[in-house]
């Protein structure tokens, strides 16, 4: 198979995503009172609602319902305030009722956007063919078919036959709300219309429009017993676990407008650093409450109709999104290229082979059967209801990354990523109070290289919180660093040190006579040692070898025992032999 | 001195008890010996449930020992339809479904009628899952109506009407999805009542169609209704019901404040009084009632609506619809019949459903399927709901010019067992009561009196707006007064047949 | 358009309802003269009326409290109690591909 980037100068991939994420930060479940568990022991935490018992009935958790008002704020949706919940039908056990409770067109949030800045590597991915007007025609193209996201929705939404308003196959409340989201649509249209602008650096900003994100359940867990490595293929029985079976779960839908397996994987980075920040999840892949699909098809370079796309399950790590991606997309122009065809089909993303497998393939549209559920009464979200919610919004990361770049002056990429982990963000603000410019930059970079190097280390038992290490040590170490006290290695030891014992950087230095000599009368005589003995080297300078003033620096360093400033040192040894 | 405690209304039941006249332990014992003498004619119950009512019975003895004030049903004798769980009872919904099923919790329906007192002494046949208007699809036994065991007492809460018809318990819980509590009330000649939807929690009870469902109760007297009414109510909206709403329990007085009906206007529905398949005897039994609300002072006022004829077609839309939904959960996985000897699951739940539900179970889930559809769903689902729409609106149109509607019940007097057995003209049974289930507000069926033609049990029905329930109770007990035995009129008892028969109370 | 046999086994398979011996051609009956019956209510798909899906006038927004209600949990053994097929703490169900049958 060709290399990703040689594919993509050929062809344009057409990525859309839809992620799942567990209110995990809700103490109950969606519809019921049971307790919300990852790790439990199977079936104790369900009672007659979560269990579909007959005769049970569901009541919403009014914090779901919050979290996901706060999700669609955060994600520039605009907020329905007119929708209900519908029945999705199909018969499989981890659904206890045989029917998913979830939104039905109209869903809590719609048509919101965020816009992604790709840098570095990551934007090379997209090659310069595709910036510009015809990225532009591009976008309107795929969007122009995008319905395909939501297909049985859609589908029904389109077959109503009745007057506008009624477009969105819903109730009167949800109707209106359909025209509403209408009349805003054409500006959700042109909100990529303009196409991404490759800056001279290479990066790039795109928006990335979202189609909706609607509130739903999550199912049980399912254990295949007998068949290979848990797949349920060969599997003699299967046992069912009821704990996770009606866990509040948001489900977001992209617009294709992704293009790139790198896009892909910062849109759900960026995205899962906002739910963190909004504290409606721990949004963590690993454990699977967090959850992305990813749709994909293929089409020529300047061609406008759209191919065949695939849909990829068990992206589950930001590596395995991309890598997965990155692989389907080869797939498909080696089949392509090849004069073969593409079916519609769900793939399962194979990280130890690197490989896609097909699951199973969609012949015919499912018709799940989609209707109104007449046991939960429908929503109209108040302006209250809305500006409450609105209001527990903390500061997101963009506005925040924004904010430490101004009013710091640290560079914009470690303002990113300090300002994408809460925690994070807040140790940085206390270690940096007050400061700005290099001092800031400094703490930004302890921060960043010692403290997460550290963290990293440790392994997931020592957090942020329970490291020992307080903001004042790292802004006192920074003031140390700053002040030339002790050089960037020494920084390094130092940082090492204060984690280990909980001291201050300043006792640790002066406890260990670490504190750099900056003091010329002390270190002139140094230099002069040192040339006299390396007369060789001192030589090549001369002639004009300037990198061998690094080997004469660290003569130095050596003949202070690592105590002398090797700026100054520097300095000195060029004065001497000029 | 001996007599049967039949001749008791709930509300001297509780009252006597109260007073130390016999204990709730001897009111249950002669509610078993009455269910023991009459039952195999009857047929009414699927479990008697003796233990769960001598511990009840127990426990309002020690209140009343204890000096502890009693609530207002105390010692009276409930069956409740077996859709209805009751923790320490199966609950069946008459269907070899859930033979065996145990209630794993209770509705609160059936916490709430214990909680003023009542005695559980057993759950109430039914059509299955509530399909029918006749209680002979229940998948283990007919119920036979007291007044002529040859016909079927209704349905779908045949069972329930049957035991209060036949004098073996006070009071009884059903439930109405199409007529399923007033139908049955009404060849019984019983009172029934389906209030405002929303009014009374669904939470336990097995749901066949979400938003046409209510429960309510039967009695032999209206004040005995409105004292139930009044308990189902009382504790305020169930969290658990999304739907519910808030009502407060005036019932007992709204049934005891029936005296002048100056300035009340009651509707009557031409068009209703002169359908087909109407016969003589119901007319002239709902012509009696109207005299007797005229004879208080109320004023007779004729109304329209138009749209009710589309009732039929828009509540076989709407109430397959949710079944087939409610019922997709019944794959025998987590509980309920499975079909033994299975390799796949597929196979698994596909045979356990085609053997577990019966005919007409499966009949509606089917139509339930293909109704909901793609291409099929747009087309009829939206116009059922576009005509409960106006539907509704034909109703507060009505109300806007009257108090309630008085009209007939059911067409006819109870069948014979088999008379119809063409499903869609079962349907039809349902004529008169099937439009308060899709708009949503309140009904009651009141007896009054025998039928000149067959001599069967006659009622009419009373409808009022949404939330004016305790109106029915009102209007129900003016009728009840003056068609009464009291006032020398024919309003019903126990039926005849059984009468006195055991449950002797000293 | 009347519904055939294959169509009404369409239905079936998806409603899980296996159909046997004489089922299947009168329940096709069955449907053909349910869907009849149901055809006036064809003449009510009106533009301009809206859908009543919930027949409970303005009640909107019924939420409660995400508080946990432990009296609500069912006790593991009374959930299983119920279950045909349940192995140690969990319910059990047959192959799900069919690959297990013989």
């Amino acid at each position: 198979m060709k290399e990703l980037s040689e594919v993509l100068e050929d062809w344009e991939a057409v990525i859309g995503l839809e992620i799942h994420t567990e209110l995990t930060a809700l103490d109950t479940k969606m519809f019921c009172n049971c307790k919300l568990t990852h790790d439990d022991e199977p079936n104790t935490h369900v009672c007659p609602v979560c269990l579909g018992l007959p005769g049970a009935l569901p009541v919403p958790n009014r914090r779901a319902i919050e979290s996901i008002v706060k999700a669609g704020i955060a994600t520039n949706c605009e907020i329905q305030k007119h929708s209900m919940f519908y029945r999705k039908h199909y018969f499989y056990p981890d659904m206890a009722k045989n029917f998913q409770t979830t939104q039905g067109p109209v869903a809590f949030c719609m048509h919101g956007h965020l816009d992604l800045e790709v840098t570095g590597r990551g934007a090379a991915e997209r090659p310069a063919c595709a910036f510009g007007e015809a990225e532009a025609e591009s976008l309107a193209s795929a969007s122009a078919g995008a319905v395909g996201l939501s297909a049985d929705l859609s589908r029904r939404a389109d077959s109503q036959p009745a007057g506008a308003g009624d477009a969105c196959g819903a109730t009167g409340a949800d109707a209106s709300a359909g025209a509403t989201a209408l009349a805003g649509l054409s500006a959700y249209d042109t909100a990529a219309g303009a196409g991404p602008v490759r800056h001279e650096d290479g990066s790039y900003t795109v928006p990335i429009r979202i189609l909706r994100i609607h509130m739903e359940e999550d199912a049980a867990k399912m254990v295949h017993v007998g068949g290979e490595e848990g797949r349920i293929g060969g599997a003699a029985e299967s046992l069912i676990d009821y704990n996770r079976c009606g866990t509040p779960l948001i489900e977001l839908v992209t617009e294709p407008d992704l293009r790139t397996p790198e896009e892909a994987r910062l849109f759900m980075e960026k995205l899962r650093r906002i739910f963190v920040t909004l504290g409606i999840s721990d949004c963590s892949m690993e454990k699977g409450s967090m959850r992305c699909d990813g749709n994909v098809s293929l089409r020529r370079r300047g061609e406008r109709t759209l191919g065949t796309k695939t849909e990829l399950k068990n992206l589950n790590s930001f590596k395995a999104l991309h890598d997965g991606l990155a692989y389907e997309i080869c797939r498909q122009a080696e089949v392509l290229e090849e004069g073969g065809e593409i079916y519609q089909e769900t793939r399962h993303w194979e990280p130890s082979r690197k490989r896609t497998v097909v699951m199973r393939t969609k012949e015919t549209a499912d018709d799940y059967r989609f209707f109104p559920d007449p046991d939960l009464a429908p929503f109209d979200l108040t302006d209250e209801f809305i500006a409450h919610c609105a209001a527990e919004i903390p500061e997101l990361p963009d506005a925040k990354r924004d904010r430490f770049e101004r009013d710091f002056g640290i560079k914009r990429a470690d303002a990113e990523q300090l300002a994408g982990d809460p925690a994070l963000a807040a140790f940085f603000e206390a270690a940096a109070a007050g400061l700005s410019g290099k001092a800031a930059q400094t703490v930004a970079n302890l921060i960043v290289n010692e403290l997460m190097g550290y963290l990293n280390a440790a392994g997931a038992d020592v957090t942020l919180e329970t490291c020992g290490i307080a903001p004042a040590q790292v802004a006192s170490l920074a003031g140390l660093l700053a002040e030339d006290a002790i050089s960037s290695n020494q920084g390094h030891e130092v940082f090492l040190l204060m984690a280990q014992m909980g001291d201050d950087p300043a006792k640790i230095v002066d406890e260990r006579g670490m504190r750099q000599v900056s003091d010329t009368a002390a270190l002139q005589p140094i230099v002069d040692a040192v040339l006299a003995r390396c007369t060789d080297q001192a030589q090549q300078y001369r002639d004009g070898n300037q990198k061998v003033i690094g080997f004469l620096v660290g003569q130095c360093m050596r003949e202070s025992r690592g105590q002398g400033n090797p700026k100054l040192f520097n300095e000195l040894l060029r004065a001497s032999l000029s | 001195m001996a007599r049967s405690f039949d001749e008791l209304t709930a509300q001297e039941i509780a009252a006597g008890i109260a007073a130390g006249t016999f204990s709730a332990a001897e009111v249950t014992a002669a509610a078993l010996d009455a269910i023991a003498a009459r039952e195999t004619e009857v047929q009414a119950f699927l479990q008697v449930t003796p233990e769960l009512a001598q511990e009840a019975a127990a426990r309002i003895d020690a209140a009343r020992a204890a000096g502890e004030a009693l609530p207002p049903l105390a010692g009276v004798p409930l069956a409740v339809k077996d859709n209805m769980n009751l923790v320490g009872t199966r609950t069946t919904c008459a269907s070899r479904m859930l033979e065996t099923y145990e209630s794993p919790y209770t509705a609160t329906c059936v916490a709430r009628m214990l909680a003023a007192g009542c005695i559980p002494v057993g759950k109430a046949n039914m059509d299955e899952f509530a399909f029918g208007s006749s209680t002979d699809s229940s998948a283990f036994h007919p119920t036979n109506n007291p007044w002529d065991t040859a016909r079927v007492p209704g349905g779908s809460s045949g069972g329930s009407a049957a035991a209060v018809a036949a004098g073996m318990v006070p009071l009884s819980l059903g439930s109405d999805t199409g007529g399923s509590i007033r139908q049955p009330a009404a060849l019984c000649g019983v009172v029934g009542m389906k209030p405002t939807y929303g009014a009374v929690s669904r939470y336990g009870v097995v749901a066949f169609g979400s938003s046409l469902d209510q429960v309510g109760p039967f009695g032999r007297t209206v004040a005995d209704v409105a004292l139930a009414m009044d308990a189902l109510v009382s504790g305020g909206r169930d969290p658990y019901d999304s739907t519910a709403q808030d009502v407060v329990p005036g019932f007992a007085a709204a049934a005891a404040s029936a005296e002048d009906l100056a300035g009340t206007r009651i509707g009557l529905v031409p068009a209703f009084m002169e359908a087909e398949g109407l016969t003589a005897e119901v007319r002239t039994g709902v012509e009696r009632a109207a005299s007797a609300l005229e004879a208080a002072g109320a004023e007779l006022v004729e109304v329209d609506l138009p749209h009710v004829d589309a009732a039929i077609a828009a509540y076989y839309v709407i109430g397959p619809a949710e079944a087939f939904s409610n019922l997709a959960r019944f794959d025998g996985i987590r509980y309920g019949y499975q079909e033994p000897g299975c390799t796949n699951l597929a196979d698994q739940s596909a045979r356990s459903r085609a053997h577990g539900f019966g005919a007409e179970a499966k009949r509606r889930q089917m139509l339930g399927a293909y109704l909901l559809s793609s291409g099929v769903y747009d087309q009829y689902y939206y116009a059922a709901q576009k005509a409960r729409t106006l539907i509704t609106e034909d109703y507060s149109a009505a109300f806007a010019r009257v108090d309630a509607i008085l009209m007939p019940a059911t067409p006819h007097a109870a069948f014979r067992h088999g008379e119809i057995s063409d499903p869609t003209q079962m349907y039809l049974s349902d004529m008169y009561t099937i439009s308060l289930n899709i708009a949503g507000n309140g009904g009651i069926s009141v007896p009054v009196g025998l039928g000149a033609d067959s001599g069967l049990p006659m009622a009419a029905q009373l409808v009022a707006p949404a939330f004016a329930d305790e109106r029915l109770i009102t209007y129900a007990a003016v009728i009840e007064r003056a068609l009464g035995r009291a006032a020398g009129g024919s309003v019903l008892g126990v039926a005849p047949a059984f009468a006195g028969k055991g449950g002797e109370l000293r | 358009m009347a519904l055939t046999n294959d169509d009404v086994l369409g239905i079936a398979d998806y409603a899980r309802i296996a159909l046997e011996g004489d089922e299947l051609a009168q329940m096709t009956a069955y449907m053909n003269d349910a869907v009849a019956m149901l055809e006036p209510v064809l003449a009510y798909n009106l533009p301009d009326v809206e859908p009543t899906f919930h027949p409970i006038g303005d009640l909107s927004n019924v939420m409660r409290v995400d508080a946990v209600a432990p009296e609500r949990d069912l006790a593991r053994e009374t959930a299983l109690a119920n279950a045909a097929s349940a192995k140690g703490d969990s319910f059990r169900v047959p192959s799900i591909l069919g690959e297990g049958e013989a």
